[in-house]
C-alpha cells in the first residue's frame, strides 16, 4: 500500500530545498522526487568533458528537449525543437538542480523591485505589476539563507545597499584575485562605487561542508568541497538526516491528479525502471523551474481544471522571464606588465568578486527620465580550456584553421593574455511574447508533450543594456584592458529564467496568491522562480531560495 | 639541451605542480621526455588497420609536430579518439561522418594522385585537407577531426590523451582538480542518467 506522505515535492533545487528541510525539521514526513539522478561531492571533478561538453547532469536532447519558438526573418513566429537547433535549455537534472552548478553571485533584490510599476510607472508593451508582498515581508529570509545557505561576503554601506536585519555577512568574503585591486582603482578614478561580491561559497567549514578550496573552476561544475551553497549539499543532506525526508532520484513526474474538488490527490511519476508509479500526499509543492514547472501544470489538466492544474485563468506559463542584458570582455597582456604583474595576473582559483550598481536606477534624460537599470558582475574568463580551444579553429572570415597556423592561433590565446569579463543582469520585461505552453507534436521519450517556449523580448530591455554596458567598457578601458568587445541581445540566457507562475492578489491576473499557494488549488504551491512576476535586475538564486524558505513557513501554518 | 633539463615523466608532473609555471617554460624538455617514454609503451593492434593508419595521419597533417609543438600522436589524438567514438553512451553519428569523411578523402585522394593517403608527401597531403575544407561537407568533417584533436590535447588524462597533460604543459594551461578518477568519467556517471 502507498504511504501518504504529508509533503511531496517535485524537484530538489533552490525552490525544493528550503520547504523540504523546513518541513522535515518540523518533523513532517517529505518526499522528493527528482528527475535527475543523486550526485555527490564525490563524483564531481573538474572535468571539462563531464561538465560541459557531454550530457551529464541534463538530458540528451533526443530524449528530451524543448521547442523554442523565435521571429525568424520574416517576422513570423517559428519553433525549432532543441535536440535541432543544440540550444540547450537544461540547467542541471540531478539532485539539488542547478544550483549545483551555478556560480554564487548572491545579490539581493532592492526594496524598489518589489514595486516596479508604482516606481517607474507602466511601459508599453510589458506586463509590468507590484508584487503582492514588500522586501520587509522578504528580508528576514534572505538573512536566514546567508546563515542556512552560507553567503560569504563583506558589506559596505552604500547608497544602494539593501536594508539587513544583521550587520555583515555570517562567513568572510571568498580570496580575492590580484585583478580586484585594479578593479577598485579604475573605479575610484571614475567616481564608481566598486561593491564586493557576495557568494554562496563558503569562505570557511560549515558541518560537513568544507570551506572553497580555490580549484578556480566554479561555475558550470559540480563543487567535490561541498564549499558551493547548491539546495543538495547546503539544505538536502541536512533534511534527509533529520529521518524525515525522502529524497527518490529519477523519478520524472508527469503529471498530477486532482479530485472533483479540485485537489491533487497524487503525482504520477515514472520511476528509475521506467515503470509508472503514483504517490499520494497531502499538499504538494512544485519546484522544477520556471519552464519545467509551468509545463507539469498544463500536462496535468482534471475534472475542476480543464485546461491545466492552476490555470483556470489562462495565465499559467504566460509572463515568462529570463534576465536581459549581455557581455562584454578585455584583455590584459601580460607583455606590457613586468614579471611580477604577469604572475599575478595568470592566478587562478581566487575570485573576481566585484560588481557595480551605479546604474541599478537611471535618471538620465537620454533614457527619457528615472528609469530601471541593471547590476554589472565581473569575472575572470571561463577558465575551460577545450571550449577556449575550439575558440581557434575558426578565423575572423569563418574560414576552418588548421595546421601549424592553428596551434600559433592556440598558443596565442592561452597564453597572451588574461581576460576580465562582465554580465549585465537587467529586468527581462514580461510581454505577451514570453510564455510556455505544450507543444503539439514534440514529444518527450515517455510520450509528453514537450515545453513550448515563446522567447520574444522588449525593445526597452535592448535600450538599458546598451545604456550599461556604454559605461561598463568605460571600466575595463580605464584599467588598461585591451581589445575591449561586448554584446547586447535579446537573446535568453537559458540559465536564468523565472516567471511563468506569477503572484498576486488577484486571481484573473495571477496564478499564485502571497504566499505561493495555487490561487484554484488548496492544497498546492510553487516554490521555484516561477511566481516571479518581475524579475529584478540581479541573478536569481537567492531571491529562489529566500522565498522558498518564506512559502515554507506558510506551507508549515497549512498544515497546522 | 642540457643533462640537467632532462627529467622524468613523474618529476616533470611533480615539478607541475609545486612550481606551477616555472614548469611550464620548458615544453620541449618535456616534449623530448614525452616522446623517448612513450616508445616503451605498446600500441593497440587496431591502430595498424589501414582506417586508423589513415585516420592518424589525417590527424598528424592537422596538427602537426615540432621540436618544441607536441603533434596529433605526441597528444594521443588516435586513441583519444578511438576511446571516445567507440564508447557506447557517445554520439553514434559521430563516428559515421568520421569514417565517411575518411572515405571522401581515400576517393579523392585516388583521384588526384593515384596513391592513398598515408602514402603521400606532406606537401600532397597538406593540399588534400585544402582541397577538402572548400566543400560545406568537407569543411564539416575536418572541424569534427578538430574537435576531437582538440579535445585530446586538453582533455583529462583518464580519456587516452594529453598523456601526462603535455597539452596543458605546451599551452601553460593550469587544470583544475580534483580530476576524475577511472571510474568517474563522464561515461561512467552518464551511466548514472538510466
Amino acid at each position: 500500500m502507498n504511504k501518504e506522505y504529508d509533503i511531496c515535492i517535485i524537484g530538489s533545487g533552490a525552490g525544493g530545498g528550503p520547504v523540504a528541510l523546513t518541513l522535515a525539521k518540523a518533523g513532517y514526513s517529505v518526499l522528493i522526487l527528482e528527475k535527475g539522478p543523486w550526485f555527490t561531492e564525490k563524483d564531481f571533478y573538474q572535468d571539462e568533458l563531464a561538465c560541459c561538453r557531454r550530457s551529464v547532469y541534463t538530458p540528451e536532447l533526443s530524449d528530451e528537449q524543448h521547442v523554442i519558438v523565435d521571429v525568424d526573418s520574416d517576422g513570423q513566429w517559428v519553433g525549432e525543437p532543441t535536440s535541432e537547433s543544440g540550444w540547450d535549455f537544461w540547467n542541471g537534472n540531478i539532485v539539488g538542480g542547478s544550483s549545483n552548478l551555478m556560480s554564487g553571485f548572491f545579490y539581493r533584490l532592492k526594496p524598489e523591485d518589489f514595486r516596479l510599476l508604482s516606481e517607474f510607472g507602466p511601459i508599453k508593451g510589458a506586463n509590468v505589476v507590484d508584487w503582492p508582498i514588500s522586501y520587509d515581508d522578504m528580508e528576514p529570509y534572505y538573512t536566514l539563507v546567508e546563515t542556512e545557505v552560507g553567503v560569504s561576503g563583506r558589506f559596505t554601506d552604500h547608497p544602494l545597499a539593501e536594508p539587513r536585519s544583521s550587520k555583515d555577512f555570517p562567513y568572510p568574503a571568498t580570496l580575492e584575485h590580484p585583478v580586484s585591486k585594479k578593479f577598485d582603482q579604475a573605479c575610484e578614478r571614475l567616481g564608481l562605487y566598486s561593491l564586493p561580491t557576495p557568494r554562496a561559497i563558503l569562505s570557511r567549514r560549515k558541518d560537513n561542508r568544507r570551506s572553497c578550496e580555490y580549484s578556480g573552476y566554479c561555475g558550470s561544475y559540480g563543487c567535490s568541497s561541498g564549499a558551493k551553497g547548491s539546495s543538495r549539499a547546503a539544505l538536502l543532506d541536512q533534511a534527509v538526516a533529520t529521518g524525515k525526508c525522502e529524497i527518490k532520484p529519477l523519478c520524472k513526474v508527469y503529471k498530477l491528479s486532482s479530485d472533483n474538488s479540485g485537489k491533487v490527490v497524487s503525482a504520477d511519476y515514472y520511476d528509475v525502471k521506467e515503470k509508472k508509479q503514483s504517490v499520494n500526499a497531502k499538499l504538494f509543492v512544485i519546484a522544477c523551474q520556471a519552464i519545467e514547472s509551468s509545463r507539469l501544470l498544463l500536462s496535468s489538466p482534471g475534472p475542476k481544471h480543464p485546461n491545466g492544474l492552476a490555470n483556470n485563468s489562462g495565465q499559467v506559463g504566460k509572463n515568462l522571464l529570463f534576465s536581459a542584458g549581455g557581455a562584454g570582455s578585455g584583455d590584459f597582456d601580460y607583455n606590457t606588465m613586468v614579471s611580477q604583474e604577469s604572475k599575478e595576473m595568470k592566478r587562478r582559483g581566487p575570485f573576481v568578486n566585484r560588481g557595480l550598481q551605479d546604474w541599478y536606477f537611471i535618471d538620465d534624460p537620454a533614457l527619457g527620465g528615472r528609469v530601471k537599470g541593471g547590476t554589472v558582475d565581473f569575472l575572470l574568463r571561463h577558465p575551460n580550456a577545450m571550449s577556449k580551444a575550439m575558440n581557434a579553429k575558426w578565423d575572423d572570415e569563418n574560414n576552418l584553421v588548421w595546421g601549424r597556423a592553428l596551434q600559433n592561433q592556440l598558443k596565442s590565446i592561452f597564453t597572451d593574455n588574461q581576460t576580465l569579463r562582465y554580465e549585465i543582469f537587467c529586468d527581462w520585461l514580461p510581454t505577451d511574447d514570453c510564455f510556455v505552453s505544450l507543444d503539439d507534436t514534440v514529444k518527450d521519450k515517455w510520450g509528453s508533450p514537450v515545453a513550448k517556449v515563446r522567447i520574444g523580448y522588449h525593445e526597452h530591455d535592448l535600450k538599458i543594456g546598451r545604456y550599461i554596458n556604454e559605461h561598463s567598457m568605460k571600466v575595463l578601458s580605464k584599467m588598461g584592458a585591451t581589445n575591449v568587445r561586448s554584446s547586447i541581445s535579446g537573446a535568453p540566457p537559458a540559465n536564468l529564467v523565472a516567471g511563468g507562475c506569477r503572484f498576486g492578489h488577484d486571481p484573473q491576473t495571477s496564478v499564485l496568491n502571497a504566499d505561493c499557494r495555487a490561487h484554484d488549488v488548496e492544497n498546492l504551491y510553487v516554490t521555484d522562480g516561477s511566481f516571479m512576476p518581475t524579475g529584478g535586475s540581479v541573478p536569481y538564486t537567492w531571491t529562489i531560495y529566500a522565498n522558498a524558505f518564506r512559502v515554507a513557513e506558510r506551507i508549515k501554518e497549512a498544515l497546522g | 639541451m642540457t643533462n640537467t633539463m632532462v627529467i622524468s615523466r613523474r618529476e616533470f608532473m611533480t615539478r607541475l605542480g609545486l612550481l606551477g609555471s616555472l614548469a611550464l617554460t620548458y615544453p620541449s624538455a618535456a616534449l623530448a621526455e614525452l616522446r623517448q617514454s612513450s616508445k616503451d609503451i605498446p600500441l593497440p593492434d587496431w591502430i595498424e588497420e589501414p582506417l586508423w593508419k589513415t585516420i592518424a595521419q589525417v590527424q598528424e597533417t592537422l596538427f602537426p609536430a615540432a621540436e618544441d609543438i607536441p603533434g596529433a600522436a605526441d597528444i594521443g589524438a588516435a586513441i583519444y579518439l578511438h576511446k571516445a567514438i567507440e564508447n557506447p553512451h557517445a554520439d553514434g553519428k559521430d563516428r559515421d561522418y568520421i569514417f565517411r569523411g575518411i572515405g571522401w578523402m581515400d576517393e579523392l585522394t585516388q583521384q588526384r594522385y593515384t596513391k592513398n593517403y598515408i602514402q603521400l608527401t606532406e606537401n600532397e597531403k597538406e593540399k588534400i585537407i585544402e582541397e577538402t575544407v572548400q566543400t560545406k561537407a568537407g569543411r564539416k568533417w575536418v572541424s569534427l577531426m578538430l574537435t576531437y584533436i582538440l579535445e585530446a590535447l586538453l582533455a583529462e588524462p583518464v580519456y587516452g590523451g594529453n598523456p601526462d597533460g603535455i597539452g596543458w604543459a605546451w599551452l601553460e594551461h593550469q587544470p583544475g582538480y580534483p580530476t576524475p578518477a577511472a571510474d568517474k568519467t563522464w561515461d561512467q556517471l552518464r551511466q548514472r542518467r538510466s
